[in-house]
């Protein structure tokens, strides 16, 4: 397959990162502010929480949430947005709701959940899934609106049924918006976690944020949120590989 | 035995909201074995004829049959070639030559072996893991031929498959085909807007009239099989392509001549 320079390669990134993260040093070093320590600072707040264990517990929970969230969102998105596109009328219906969804301010479902579920995981859960699964429903019902008539054709003269022509023609021609749309999902998701956690701070990396932010520690603030980037890039990564493993996800016309 | 009468087709103008019609009572008879090609100018519904005896369109009056029974979809008896090659851009070459077989539930181990023979048959040794955005048009089109003859037809539609190729990518898979034809001897359907192609590749070249179309005249290639590398050059040929051409010169005149009336 044709090696894209986007699509290969965490060098270039780690590298980009790298020079960012010194670039923040020398400026936090020269124009001091207790809102942003330099980098070595909050590298070593987050050495000592680990070793203090704040850390991984909270880490775990909100990796926990994440996958459970995400994985939810992609079950219901790939399905609502295949539904619609066989169905006309739903299509008609849920369209609006997308829209709306998707535009509406995400601040907005973390209250609303709060007060169905109450201070529980759930609640968070849902954040991570409110979050990603209107993205991925309207990519994917974005990618199968566009048919390809030719292999469609193709398919037919070869005397395949309808679903054969969906499963076979119609669901892989989709798969570069459908990707396009778990990449942006699964990084709206760790949003979510995030929001989530903050508000009902409980448990989760959010919810340390809160009170190291409650109490002014910049340094262990940034601490996490660092842990939160690394976890949405591993995702990010994560989502490239799984559409360089298979030619049948990651083609691109 | 292919039987085609009194066929006629009209598609509804979406833009104009009228029926315009496309075939208008075609009348053709295919013998096994033959290999017909359908001539006739651009747009003359050649495509079309060639959809409805593929299943793909349904006439709206008049009957198509092969051995005798009514032609009502797709099926097993037909593999298709298309001229833009309609390949999966997201399978391989062994993919999608064995796609039909596929569809119909044929086991992966018989697929794959089906598929090496025909890759070996049509000259893509070593291309088996290729996908199609990294072949020349020619070496797609070979994938294609293999693709229907994987199925193993009775009959071969050919869509103006080399259309879309340059001359002498065209003139290889011409050479090419016709040697498959000597060893395959399947019934074959082979549209083409070309002159030479279809004398050169045909036993009868049936010409239909421009839109809507009819059979114009059915005209027989009495040239040797096997066909020679230069049969362009024996004085049959050129009489017949001057004859075809001619016909095809009157009825664009006829045409010219109707507007200006």
């Amino acid at each position: 397959m044709q090696a894209d320079a986007y699509a290969t390669g965490w060098q270039p990134r780690a590298l980009s990162l790298a020079a960012g993260a010194a670039l923040w040093e020398v400026a936090a070093r020269l124009a001091p502010t207790s809102f942003l320590p330099p980098f070595s600072a909050v590298i070593a707040a987050l050495v000592t929480m680990i070793q203090q264990g704040a850390i991984l517990a909270n880490l775990a929970v909100s990796l926990g949430n994440l996958a459970l969230g995400f994985a939810g969102a992609v079950a219901v998105g790939l399905a609502a947005g295949i539904a619609m596109s066989r169905f006309r009328r739903l299509a008609m219906v849920g369209e609006p709701y997308l829209t709306a969804f998707l535009t509406a301010p995400s601040l907005v479902y973390v209250p609303v959940l709060f007060t169905i579920f109450g201070a529980t995981r759930l609640t968070q859960i849902g954040s991570v899934f409110l979050h990603a699964v209107f993205v991925i429903a309207t990519t994917t019902l974005a990618g199968l609106r566009e048919r390809r008539p030719g292999l469609e054709a193709m398919a037919a003269s070869f005397g395949a049924t309808d679903r054969q022509i969906f499963w076979k023609v119609r669901w892989p021609s989709a798969q570069p918006p459908v990707m396009n749309g778990l990449r942006v999902g699964v990084l709206l998701a760790v949003k979510g976690m995030i929001n989530g956690e903050m508000f009902i701070a409980f448990t989760g990396l959010g919810a340390l944020v809160r009170i190291y932010g409650g109490r002014f520690e910049a340094d262990k603030v940034l601490a996490i949120i660092l842990v939160v980037v690394v976890v949405a890039l591993l995702c990010a990564l994560a989502v490239d590989a799984l559409e360089r493993r298979r030619p049948s996800i990651g083609w691109r016309a | 035995m292919i039987e085609i009468a009194a066929c006629r087709k009209a598609f509804l103008d979406p833009g104009t909201r009228t029926s315009a019609p496309v075939l208008d009572g075609v009348d053709l008879t295919v013998r096994d074995h033959e290999f017909v090609c359908v001539l006739g100018p651009s747009g003359c519904g050649k495509t079309t004829l060639l959809r409805i005896l593929a299943g793909l369109v349904r006439p709206d009056s008049g009957s198509v049959a092969i051995n005798g029974r009514p032609v009502t979809g797709p099926g097993p008896d037909r593999g298709m070639v298309f001229q833009d090659f309609a390949l999966l851009p997201w399978a391989d070459v062994v993919a999608n030559i064995s796609f039909g077989l596929e569809l119909r539930g044929v086991g992966r181990g018989e697929r794959e072996a089906r598929a090496q023979a025909l890759i070996h048959a049509v000259g893509l040794g070593g291309f088996e893991h290729h996908f199609p955005p990294q072949l020349s048009g020619g070496m797609q089109q070979r994938v294609g031929l293999a693709r229907a003859l994987a199925i193993e037809p009775e009959i071969l539609l050919m869509d103006e498959p080399f259309g879309a190729l340059d001359s002498q990518t065209r003139r290889g898979l011409q050479e090419d085909l016709l040697a498959l034809h000597a060893g395959n001897r399947k019934t074959v359907v082979f549209v083409t807007h070309s002159v030479d192609e279809a004398v050169r590749l045909g036993d009868r070249i049936v010409l239909l009239t421009s839109r809507p179309a009819r059979v114009e005249e059915i005209v027989s290639v009495d040239l040797p099989r096997p066909r020679p590398l230069d049969v362009a050059a024996l004085p049959r040929f050129v009489a017949l392509k001057e004859h075809l051409w001619a016909r095809l010169r009157r009825q664009a005149h006829g045409r010219s001549e109707g507007d200006a009336g």
